[in-house]
């Protein structure tokens, strides 16, 4: 065994280095092509998706969700009670950076820019209430202000608003938004319990990730004045570090005596982008699939035609008393040979062109800029499904041309 | 020793081809042997056969008295690995491999240590003339020389018996002359048995023996005598430059 390998690498060997150069040249090309292709297309929207969780994270729900539970009939109740004291027992658990409780209520917004109304324009979306200083260690809302000022515990008659709704400044939807309320402008929103207030705009945020951006906030004073309660919240968000995964959070937070049965990651909040990201996840596989494809009907040919034109030498191996196997073995080390250097290349320019390339002139996705995200195991695999692809690639035809009678594949 | 009895070899199609019908004879160790016949006669089916490169519709061949066409295909594969040597009409070498890396071939794959496949290699390269042209790739050789690079590779393995089929007939005059010489000196020296086709009257005095073939069927033996092989080592296909 050993032997036939030795004898077969012999051979490899010598049709690598006294081979068309050209076709080693151009076949590891191909390979090299194809690997890069599966990698930097997977990373591309492995980046977008990865985008689209740290934005979920960072800039809209932070990294734990808790909302009011069923009540005893099964009906969902509105909203979460006794909040300083939930809020208190969360803030005291070890790892939780902060929590912010909020107020959600679906409104009209009414914007009349000459304020003659004959050009009233409104947009249907729910308004949600911040604790400005809680919601700092959140979204962080602050650091994203286009325009204007972010709020202030104090005010009763200030909103910010995503520029999603305040239209301008780039926004993505411009048409379904208000289409330019300037910072100082008037605009009176219509709460769903009836109530109805006038509001100054006091700033324009933009995250670059459209379901924070879709968002329009009062202080929690104010919306407790608006739906007359005290104490409770629509949701909690929390903020943890990273040492552990939410996961252990939420089964911290039970220890602590956080009874909500609705306590979730950031990861369920996906919400709209959730198609775009089972998408990405399809269009990687359709992407693997192909490379694979590539790949492998790439190298076939090339042993193909090898084995082919070199028909009547494998005869003549055979004929001095050459194993099938090791004439095999031969075509599959010089296939698995074109692959390996095809990958070797690939992660070469994976790593120190493609990854620089893109953090230097990253992508623009609807959910923000992006670079690549080369996932570990995601390259294991791939390289796993070249290699596999490649020594069937080599096999079949060696096997084919290595079976045929010797006489026959002499004299053809 | 071969003794073949009853040989015989028919190509299936619509219409069968009957190549070889009843073939028997011997031939003891050591000993030359011409197969002559016209084109289709069958004599490089026989060789094909007797060389365990094709299957004979029926019969039996025994080689040193082992039954070979029992042999399973792996057994047959090994067989001719370590007894048997072939050198075919064009020349039949690896492009990719120099001259030795040819000729040491078998070697490698009887598991021999490198250097001492070198050796033995670049010994017998020696014997075909060829020792100043080991590194040579095939394309870099003449005609001559590629199928002394092929003799060498047949004999490497210390064969039993050497089969060749024509060899001699893409050479020119001199390099016939080269080729049947060394054929017979390897018989000579080292006691080879060779099994030589070839349709030119001239190259069958270097045989010991000649078996004549037509339409299938051994018509009729030949011995060679003394005088007349002498003198075609001598003088057969000599020309004016000398190439010895």
């Amino acid at each position: 065994m050993w032997n036939d390998l030795k004898a077969a690498a012999f051979l490899f060997s010598k049709y690598v280095t006294r081979g068309n150069k050209g076709t080693v040249v151009l076949t590891v090309l191909v390979a090299t092509l194809a690997f890069l292709q599966i990698n930097l297309i997977s990373g591309i929207f492995s980046g977008a998706l990865g985008l689209i969780y740290e934005q979920t994270k960072n800039n809209y729900v932070g990294n734990i969700v808790i909302q009011p539970g069923k009540d005893q009939w099964g009906s969902s109740e509105e909203y979460i009670t006794q909040v300083s004291e939930l809020k208190r027992k969360i803030n005291a658990i070890p790892g939780i950076i902060g929590c912010s409780s909020h107020y959600t209520i679906g409104s009209v917004v009414e914007y009349d820019p000459d304020k003659t109304g004959k050009d009233i324009r409104t947009i249907s979306w729910p308004v949600k209430s911040i604790d400005p200083k809680d919601e700092m260690q959140i979204s962080g809302l602050h650091n994203y202000m286009l325009a204007g000022q972010y709020l202030d515990e104090s005010d009763r008659d200030q909103i910010i608003m995503g520029r999603e709704i305040s239209g301008g400044y780039g926004a993505m939807l411009e048409v379904q938004s208000l289409k330019g309320v300037n910072i100082g402008d008037e605009v009176t929103v219509f709460y769903h319990n009836g109530v109805t207030r006038k509001y100054t705009l006091k700033g324009i945020y933009a995250t670059a990730f459209p379901l924070a951006d879709m968002t329009a906030f009062v202080t929690q004073k104010e919306m407790e004045s608006v739906l007359g309660i005290h104490d409770r919240a629509s949701e909690i968000t929390i903020r943890t570090d990273d040492a552990y995964p939410e996961a252990y959070y939420i089964q911290e937070l039970r220890k602590a005596g956080v009874e909500l049965p609705d306590i979730r990651p950031y990861q369920d909040f996906i919400g709209l982008v959730l198609g775009l990201a089972q998408t990405f996840d399809i269009i990687k596989r359709i992407v693997l699939f192909i490379g694979l494809v590539v790949a492998g009907v790439t190298i076939f040919i090339v042993i193909f035609i090898a084995t082919v034109s070199r028909k009547k030498q494998i005869g003549i191996m055979k004929a001095i008393g050459m194993k099938e196997s090791i004439i095999v073995a031969s075509y599959i080390m010089l296939s698995l040979f074109y692959a390996v250097v095809g990958i070797g290349i690939g992660l070469v320019l994976l790593e120190f062109v493609a990854t620089p390339y893109f953090i230097a002139h990253p992508l623009l996705f609807p959910v923000g800029k992006t670079s690549l995200l080369i996932i570990r195991s995601e390259v294991a695999t791939s390289i796993i499904c070249m290699l596999i692809v490649s020594i069937i690639a080599g096999f079949i035809p060696s096997w084919r041309v290595s079976r045929e009678n010797i006489i026959k594949a002499i004299w053809g | 020793m071969i003794k073949v009895t009853d040989l015989k070899k028919t190509y299936s199609g619509k219409i069968p081809v009957h190549a070889l019908k009843g073939v028997s004879f011997e031939i003891p160790s050591g000993q030359f042997v011409a197969i002559m016949g016209p084109s289709g006669s069958g004599k490089s089916t026989l060789l094909h056969q007797l060389a365990l490169l094709d299957d004979p519709t029926s019969g039996r061949i025994l080689l040193d008295g082992l039954d070979v066409l029992t042999l399973t295909d792996r057994k047959r594969t090994e067989f001719r690995l370590r007894h048997l040597g072939y050198v075919f009409q064009e020349y039949a070498l690896i492009p990719e491999l120099n001259a030795i890396e040819n000729a040491f071939l078998p070697l490698m794959l009887l598991g021999m240590k490198r250097k001492e496949f070198i050796r033995v290699s670049t010994e017998l390269m020696g014997r075909v003339g060829l020792d100043n042209r080991l590194h040579h790739l095939i394309s870099e050789l003449s005609g001559g020389e590629q199928q002394r690079v092929a003799i060498a590779r047949a004999l490497v393995n210390k064969s039993k018996i050497l089969f060749a089929d024509e060899p001699c007939a893409n050479l020119d005059t001199e390099n016939k002359g080269i080729v049947l010489r060394l054929l017979r000196k390897l018989c000579n020296d080292l006691g080879q048995t060779i099994l030589m086709v070839t349709h030119e009257p001239e190259q069958r005095e270097f045989a010991d023996r000649v078996l004549w073939f037509r339409d299938g069927r051994l018509v009729k033996e030949e011995y060679i005598a003394k005088d007349v092989r002498e003198d075609a080592i001598h003088n057969g296909y000599r020309t004016d430059v000398s190439s010895d």
